[in-house]
């Protein structure tokens, strides 16, 4: 029995409204265009959920970001960033690898298949929530491309389109500097938990979150997990992330989430859950400290923070 | 006219009452609603007295009021930080006071307007007023503390500095002015 799967189904469903759409009107039809990422459902592993967590509303994880390649307000890049261009979407795979190539994204999806991970976020402004994303572990990704054994770290970065992205084209007035660059030590990007995600609650991921590939490492603050890649480099030296050439003083390399180790100009201890009026504690390695602790063992982690 | 002023000011607060509810970051909001408030008061305080000395027009009666205005938020501001995000662990509320720049240049801009709220009635305001130039500290202090509160400064942040350097710099202008003039 031929199953047609959910994916190609809702693009079907679409080309046909779309038919009916221009018999209408263009308006209608490029209504219906622009709804049609929102609506086009993942198929994908579901996540069994063991660590039993409530996930945040989509209203909540779509509308609440940090996007400074459009602005440095939290609500501001939601509608900015519908203008961008995400498809097709070509990733760039360079470095120390067996053999340096280009992919769009819907090649990966097809090369690794898609699975949910319901995984605490948490941002080192003190903010957090919980998101079931959808994409594949990174290691997969790795295995594929076949680092060499000079391939100590993996480095990536963002797109650097100015025409799509307005706070790159401000020079020196923009907000951070650009392109934005992230990284990983190799047994961080090797690990499990590390996911490049697609989608998030079921659908792709809305162009404010990121479209159309982040990086989601669970453990680490959130401005570790990159958004729009456009460039995965394996590198022998560790790369200088973003943040930590703004201000090294208050942002490292490794950027843990650590309760026991404060920001120089705020405490990380607790955290808001979207949503709540309420704190709770913030959890060492967010969490995750039984699965990735080994790798940072004999390090000081207030050294290295 | 004083009543209008308030009823106009405290609106954010209203609007503050009814987006909790469905606010994303409820704490954060309020931290930003309250904020905010307290720096355009402050600020919005200063201009009278400019205005008197460059277009000679006297507002001078409404500037209590709005200072006070300023206050209220500013003590809101504060109760957000010792009731929602700190939930009244004091130990924690004095650490973090000592310990971070951030907040504690929050609590010394507060502790002057709170100085300066204390002693604005009538009697007290004739023996006090001259400690009220502190204002200029408690802005300073209050600009500095909000380009800390975000990851990197925005629209609102350079905007309200523009706004002090243009007031306190009539005021140095002003001051040198009289100065000269005044010489023997």
């Amino acid at each position: 029995m031929h199953i047609t799967p959910e994916v190609l189904f809702e693009a079907r469903r679409h080309f046909l409204k779309l038919g009916a759409g221009a018999l209408v009107s263009t308006t209608a039809l490029s209504k219906l265009l622009a709804s049609m990422p929102e609506e086009i459902q993942l198929s994908f592993t579901k996540d069994a959920n063991p660590l039993k967590l409530t996930p945040n509303t989509f209203e909540q994880a779509s509308n609440y970001v940090n996007f400074y390649e459009f602005s440095t307000d939290k609500t501001a890049p939601v509608k900015m960033a519908q203008s961008m261009k995400t498809k097709p979407w070509n990733v760039g795979f360079f470095g120390e690898i067996k053999t340096e190539q280009m992919l769009e994204v819907d090649e990966l999806i097809a090369k690794f298949g898609l699975e949910e991970r319901i995984y605490r976020f948490r941002c080192v402004e003190g903010w957090s929530m919980v998101v079931p994303w959808i994409g594949f572990p990174l290691y997969k990704l790795l295995d594929y491309l076949e680092p060499n054994t000079k391939a100590k770290y993996v480095k990536f970065t963002t797109r650097h389109e100015p025409a799509m992205f307005p706070d790159q084209q401000r020079g020196l007035f923009a907000s951070i500097k650009h392109p934005y660059v992230e990284g990983l030590r190799m047994d961080e990007a090797r690990h499990p938990l590390t996911f490049l995600a697609v989608g998030m609650y079921g659908k792709p991921l809305p162009k404010q979150n990121g479209a159309p590939m982040r990086l989601v490492v669970p453990w680490k603050y959130g401005f570790k997990s990159i958004k729009s890649i456009d460039l995965i480099e394996c590198v022998e030296e560790e790369p200088k992330n973003t943040w930590q050439v703004m201000d090294s003083k208050e942002y490292g390399f490794y950027a843990n989430v650590n309760p026991n180790v404060d920001h120089p100009r705020w405490s990380q201890a607790k955290e808001r859950v979207l949503g709540k009026l309420s704190k709770q504690e913030t959890l060492m390695f967010n969490g995750y400290e039984k699965e990735v602790g080994h790798l940072y063992v004999g390090m000081d982690l207030r050294k290295f923070f | 006219m004083k009543t209008l002023i308030s009823l106009i000011a405290l609106l954010p607060l209203g609007y503050a009452y009814y987006a909790l509810e469905s606010a994303i970051d409820p704490i954060k909001m309020l931290y930003t609603i309250t904020g905010v408030g307290a720096i355009c008061l402050l600020i919005l305080s200063l201009i009278p007295s400019t205005c008197k000395r460059v277009c000679g027009q006297n507002f001078l009666r409404y500037r209590k009021t709005i200072g006070l205005l300023s206050f209220a938020y500013a003590l809101l501001h504060v109760s957000v930080f010792i009731v929602l995000d700190s939930e009244l662990d004091f130990l924690s509320i004095v650490e973090k006071s000592l310990k971070k720049p951030f907040i504690y240049v929050g609590v010394i801009a507060f502790a002057i307007v709170l100085f300066m709220a204390l002693t604005s009635t009538k009697k007290r305001f004739a023996r006090f007023s001259k400690y009220h130039k502190a204002v200029y500290i408690a802005l300073i202090l209050a600009l500095l503390h909000s380009f800390w509160a975000q990851k990197v400064a925005g629209v609102f942040e350079y905007g309200v500095v523009a706004m002090s350097v243009i007031l306190l710099g009539e005021r140095i202008f002003h001051l040198k002015n009289n100065l000269l003039y005044n010489a023997p």
